[in-house]
């Protein structure tokens, strides 16, 4: 597809690394089974695949976290065996993780030089340090202060803190976990260009997305992963979005986003003028009964600080919630849920699960009144419960006492929506549904949420991907600075670069 | 998992091996009898149990000492624990040694008063128990025999030993510790002399210090704070003694201020002959120590016993220290 | 070892990963079972009946006999039955000696100077350990051809005497009560210090009230048991008081409690003025040394039902869940409805009444309340809760795991004591095992693996 893709490819050099016959089990669960990976010098090599298909096991067997069971690893041609992260460090392999390894309240040279600070005379020798992290910020293009601290600094600084990192470290293969998933289209641009400096600088690297797009635009090399093994590993250009998608998914998808009959009712959520500090100015709007109302906006408009005021996550400084004519007094996310009104999360992990839970009491957390007379919890009938929407929902797991934190993304997800669906509430706010969860898991919380949809529910989605927010919602509202700053009713007509006008304003 | 099954296996081993052990070993060993009431346990001819306050004062460890020493003269083996100012472990330790059947229980009590509920068990169990430097309040708990030093006598000693020092004038302050009995006599020993001589010295007040060197460091300097004109300080053991003398130190008014202290032990010894202490009354821990084993031999022994045996105590100055070999020695 | 494993089963699996801390737990006992390994005998009537058995065999008619035996219940019950069996076998007694050596000095001086010195003595064992009795001949040359009867040994552990193991429970039974508090306390992710204070807070609060306001040794049952509640009541609103703190102004437990602690002891000297209270009825002792059911120990009884309902309600309640939820991931569970505040209110006020039950407690064993008592106990008991496997950083964690650290605590003190261990030896001891209890565990997570868990 881009130019550079096809010259990469043309005359393959010895590869830089060879992943062959590569086995992982955990208990329960074949992780890989025999998959195979070649890179080139100068190469962008892609691995898509659902979640759970066994990318991160790959990535890190290949960055030493995991042991294999078996298979070879060969670094240059050379056969290697990783054992921990030092021996991968040593091999030249760095794995920029999406939870950044960075120390918030150190500066970006400390950082950098973490662990091998440089010396001279016993002293630490700044100067040394600083002048190589200039060359190669230099190098890769980036302007930034080696002395900033990195809790100051956006996500795609840090990010390039990290590659800068890999850089100093003289890493030879670098690979990318989700790149992109916390930025704005202007930093995506940028990191593009930063990747083609390190082909330039005949650097591998391993890109891990679930966007599509961004995987058309800067790979050379998609690599498909299913169910632990290897699908397919092509050039670009003999792939389309299309069939990346069935290869993913194993069968074929007719539509990204599932149609429904759209019966909106009356108004039901009203919201009059409200207000917090800074981050939400004044807002109203309503939502009918059977309607989902996208909500979009940059990071930072305000958009998951609202959901939060509905929700009684926050409290208002002022400003009314009333659903179905009646005004709710929402002080704390208890008194939401007793009034039928939920919040899904954006961060499952760190708000919308007890990761060292059981998926059994994950589930039953906002319903125990509901199973329990006297205080005492019926397990039996919460159990059969569960059954229900593991079954309904088509969740993944081994038994009901499985740990939420073995699960992948999607099924976390669905967790998610299986504790909240066990509620019924009448307003249901979804903050990123979608955010890492893989193609198929998507269509079916897409279908999941236009069934709730039919059945009267008020829904409220929070997007950032303006596809989904434009292929689902009835209504759009757009968010800039703690405000609405538009909305669009008409959606089918509606563009992506309508709704980025308002957003940015 | 694997390992785990193997570490439940052994202990399923070694439970049904000691069952084992045990049904050979109820059977009646042929012990029994006249010859048997000889010496039953071997050459040990029996155990006395003893509970101390504290093993962080030089003065018990000397009755521990010499508590050992005497029960090994007479074939006995001491068993040596500590509450360490806990009445409930002291309560446990007891509780442990009926299970032991010791032959004797000697205990310098945590509490006074609360010290009882252990008595009765032991009384219960038929076992003897001796107090030695610290009484038992407790009523109808039985102990034998309490030794001791006369403390209120001691207490008098020190009063003596202040006027002579001041000239029979002055303030003098008490740095007291009176949650313990013994204490309690040596303070009313002291009031009580300073007010049958009718000495002019007054006593501005009395703080609890402890009886231990940090906590008599910072309630003396508070006093020094608070009484400009202090002339002397009487506190009721050594380590207390020497928490004041580094107060007075550090206010910059040693040797201004007359110190007497109690006990005699080895560093209040010391502090005597570099004049840091003006005088002592000096307590003979090894005595105690000894005193009270003999008392419980004779109790085994099937004679009578006086149910307190006091141990007066002598005062010591820098003349005395001067001639101790135990301090030449060093 | 794989068909062991199949008939283990899931439920078996869970039970060793909650729970697997019983086998330190069984292997020190089995331990101190064997080290403890000493000559015993009976007591009492079976005693009696043994000797008297013996002593119609051997004993040549005619000839009469001295019943000796010490102080106690014991004792007593032995010399009755001595001296009815001796009658039955038409032996003749020459006396009953019950009481100290010098009774029975007293006794044979007497009966020798009527010239009826009996010929043989029938003793209890612990008489017949009396210097005297064992060297009659030198003491008393009068009484030199005595033979004296006493009950025959056998070997068994004293460890394992149903006196040392009620004696194990016993001592451990304040540090496990309050340990329920504070396991509640670290599933929630906190800690509670103050709980050593509390208990000699209420110890004082609750022989205070009874000395001043319900009539000092004539004070009621009803009057105790009120004044009593009235310390445990004091103490669960020092633990409301913490938790307002932790969560109102969200001060870190450790310097919350650690703060309380301090207030406690200092409210509990200045209540006392530094002395033992001990102006009770001498019956504030039914409740830590009284018995009932099958002669178990009240405190046993009590402990034991404290227990069950903590488990249950950990287990079982949509409260318990609570307060697992609140642990794990306290904003999730705010998110889900939990009411986090009032479940961290909760634990910090069951563990503060639970501190001052254990107060109330300490005050009945020992028939005095002082402020010296619980010193060090909130380390104690954190120890136990650790060593029974709940994690510190929250979450995680078992009642009955707890009652197992417990144990293994007070398994190793009393052997440490039975075997003559010296006691500064004993905390060293006791702070290994805890972490190699803790280590175990550790390593049983993690599968046995030596290396694991971060690298580099």
């Amino acid at each position: 597809m881009s130019p550079m893709a096809e010259s990469a490819t043309a005359a393959p050099p010895a590869p830089l690394l060879e992943m062959t016959g590569i086995d992982k089990s955990f208990p329960g669960v074949r992780a890989l089974a025999g998959v195979d990976l070649v890179l080139h010098p100068g190469e962008v090599l892609a691995v898509v695949g659902e979640n759970g298909a066994g990318k991160s096991t790959l990535m890190k067997i290949l960055g030493g976290a995991y042991l294999p069971d078996s298979g070879r690893i060969s670094l240059n041609g050379k056969e290697t065996r990783i054992l921990n992260p030092v021996d991968a460090r040593r091999g030249g392999v760095a794995v920029i993780y999406q939870e950044f390894n960075l120390i918030p309240r150190m500066t970006v040279r400390e950082n950098i030089f973490l662990g091998r600070e440089r010396t001279r005379l016993g002293f630490f020798d700044r100067r040394s340090e600083t002048d190589e992290v200039k060359r190669i910020f230099e190098r890769i293009g980036v302007r930034l202060d080696p002395e900033a601290e990195c809790g100051d600094l956006s996500v795609a600084q840090q990010q390039t803190v990290e590659i800068a990192k890999a850089l100093s470290l003289d890493a030879r293969i670098i690979v990318m976990d989700e790149p992109t998933a916390a930025l704005t289209d202007q930093e995506v641009e940028r990191l593009f260009e930063i990747i083609r400096d390190l082909k330039s600088n005949r650097i591998g690297v391993i890109y891990i997305s679930h966007r599509l797009d961004e995987v058309f635009r800067i790979a050379d090399t998609i690599m498909v992963l299913r169910d632990g093994q290897l699908v397919g590993a092509r050039p670009v250009s003999q792939f389309n979005r299309q069939s990346v998608i069935e290869m993913m998914v194993g069968r074929r998808i007719e539509n990204e986003f599932p149609k429904r009959e759209a019966e909106t009712g009356g108004e039901r959520l009203v919201i009059r003028n409200l207000t917090r500090g800074t981050s939400v100015g004044g807002v109203s709007f309503s939502v009918r009964a059977g309607e989902i109302l996208g909500l979009t906006g940059l990071v930072g408009s305000g958009r998951t600080e609202l959901a939060r005021l509905i929700f009684g996550a926050d409290a208002a400084d002022s400003g009314s919630i009333s659903l179905d004519g009646r005004e709710l007094r929402i002080r704390s996310p208890k008194d939401a849920i007793s009034c039928g009104i939920c919040l899904l999360t954006e961060d499952r992990k760190t708000q919308g699960l007890v990761l060292d839970h059981s998926v059994r009491d994950n589930f039953g957390l906002p319903n125990l009144s509901g199973f329990s007379t006297w205080g005492f919890v019926r397990e039996r009938e919460e159990s059969e419960a569960l059954a229900g929407f593991v079954e309904k929902l088509r969740i993944k797991i081994p038994h009901h006492e499985e740990v939420a934190r073995n699960l992948s993304g999607g099924n976390q997800q669905k967790v998610v929506l299986a504790k909240w669906l066990q509620r019924d509430c009448k307003v249901i706010i979804f903050d990123e549904p979608t955010r890492g969860i893989d193609v198929g898991a998507k269509y079916e919380i897409y279908t999941l949420m236009n069934r709730l949809a039919e059945d009267g529910k008020c829904i409220i989605m929070i997007s950032s991907e303006l596809p989904e927010a434009l292929g689902m919602s009835d209504r759009i509202l757009v968010m800039r600075g703690g405000r609405i700053a538009g909305e669009i009713a008409d959606v089918p007509c509606a563009t992506q670069e309508q709704v980025m006008h308002m957003a940015v304003g | 998992m694997k390992k785990a099954s193997a570490v439940l296996l052994v202990l399923v081993l070694t439970v049904s091996a000691l069952t084992g052990c045990k049904k050979r070993e109820t059977q009646p060993a042929p012990s029994a009898g006249p010859a048997a009431a000889k010496a039953p346990t071997g050459k040990v001819e029996g155990k006395i149990g003893i509970s101390v306050l504290t093993l962080t004062n030089p003065f018990f460890i000397d009755i521990v000492k010499a508590v050992e020493d005497e029960a090994k003269k007479n074939g006995f083996e001491a068993i040596v624990t500590s509450s360490e100012f806990d009445p409930a472990k002291q309560r446990d330790q007891v509780k442990d040694f009926i299970v032991k059947k010791v032959n004797a229980i000697i205990l310098t009590p945590a509490d006074s008063k609360a010290v009882g509920t252990a008595i009765k068990e032991a009384n219960e169990a038929g076992i003897p128990v001796f107090t030695a430097d610290i009484a038992s309040l407790a009523e109808d708990a039985k102990v034998v025999s309490h030794i001791a030093t006369d403390n209120y006598a001691g207490g008098r000693q020190a009063a003596k030993a202040m006027m002579e020092a001041l000239g029979n004038k002055g303030k003098v302050a008490v740095l007291d510790f009176p949650v313990v009995e013994s204490v309690i006599l040596r303070t009313r020993g002291f009031e009580d002399e300073l007010k049958e001589s009718k000495s002019p010295i007054v006593i501005v007040g009395k703080w609890n210090g402890k009886g231990v060197k940090d906590e008599g460091f910072k309630v003396a300097q508070d006093i020094l704070t608070a009484h400009k004109e202090l002339d002397g300080i009487f506190a009721i053991n050594d380590p207390s003694a020497l928490g004041a003398y580094a107060a007075l130190e550090k206010a910059g008014r040693a040797g201004k201020v007359v110190l007497i202290g109690f006990d005699g032990q080895l560093e209040g010894k010391k502090a005597i002959l570099e004049g840091k202490i003006y005088a002592d009354p000096i307590q003979f821990p090894d005595l105690i120590g000894r005193t009270t084993v003999q008392t419980i031999m004779k109790y085994l022994d099937g004679a009578k016993v006086e149910p307190q045996i006091l141990i007066p105590p002598s005062l010591y100055h820098k003349a005395d220290a001067e001639k101790d070999p135990a301090l030449s020695a060093k | 070892m794989a068909g062991n494993r199949g008939r283990m089963g899931a439920a078996g699996r869970r039970f060793i990963a909650d729970y697997g801390m019983i086998f330190v737990l069984l292997l020190l006992c089995v331990y101190y079972s064997v080290a403890t390994l000493n000559v015993q005998y009976p007591t009492g009537s079976e005693a009696a009946r043994q000797v008297v058995a013996e002593c119609r065999e051997r004993l040549p008619s005619g000839d009469a006999a001295l019943i000796v035996a010490h102080h106690g219940q014991d004792a007593s019950d032995f010399a009755r039955e001595a001296e009815a069996g001796l009658k039955a076998a038409g032996v003749e007694v020459a006396g009953v000696v019950l009481g100290d050596p010098s009774a029975l000095r007293l006794e044979l001086e007497r009966l020798g100077a009527a010239g009826r010195a009996p010929k043989a003595i029938l003793a209890t064992r612990e008489a017949a350990e009396w210097r005297l009795i064992r060297n009659i001949g030198e003491i008393l040359p009068a009484s030199s051809g005595v033979s004296v009867f006493c009950p025959e040994s056998h070997r068994w552990p004293d460890f394992l005497k149903r006196n040392n193991l009620l004696a194990v429970a016993d001592r451990i039974v304040v540090i496990a009560i309050v340990a329920i508090g504070m396991t509640m306390v670290i599933i929630t992710a906190g800690i509670d210090l103050s709980v050593g204070s509390l208990i000699a807070f209420s110890a004082v609060m609750a022989t205070r009230l009874i000395r001043d306001a319900a009539g000092a040794a004539n004070a009621s049952a009803a009057g105790m048991v009120l004044c009593c509640l009235a310390a445990i009541v004091a103490c669960g609103i020092v633990g409301v008081f913490s938790g307002l703190m932790v969560t109102l102004f969200s001060v870190p437990p450790f310097i919350a409690t650690l703060a309380m602690m301090l207030v406690a002891s200092g409210t509990a000297y200045t209540l006392a003025a530094g002395q033992s209270i001990y102006e009770v009825p001498a019956s504030i002792d039914r409740l830590g040394r009284g018995t009932s059911l099958f002669g178990l120990p009240n405190t046993l009884i009590l402990m034991a039902v404290l227990y069950v309902v903590a488990h249950v309600m950990m287990s079982r309640t949509a409260l318990g869940r609570y307060v697992y939820a609140t642990g794990g991931n306290r904003e999730a569970a705010r998110l889900s409805g939990v009411p986090v505040r009032r479940v961290i209110l909760f634990v910090y006020a069951v563990c503060g009444a639970l501190a001052g039950l254990g107060g109330v407690v300490q005050t009945s064993q020992l028939q005095s309340g002082a402020p010296t008592y619980g010193l060090m106990y909130e380390l104690y008991v954190i120890a136990a809760v650790v060593v029974g496997g709940t994690s510190l950083s929250g979450g995680q964690g078992k009642i009955l795991g707890t009652l197992i650290g417990a144990f293994i605590i007070a398994v190793i003190q009393n052997g440490m004591n039975l075997t003559g261990v010296e006691s500064y030896t004993q905390n060293i001891i006791l702070g290994l095992v805890i972490l190699a209890a803790v280590l175990l565990d550790k390593l049983k997570q993690r599968g046995w693996r030596l290396r694991g868990g971060e690298s580099g």
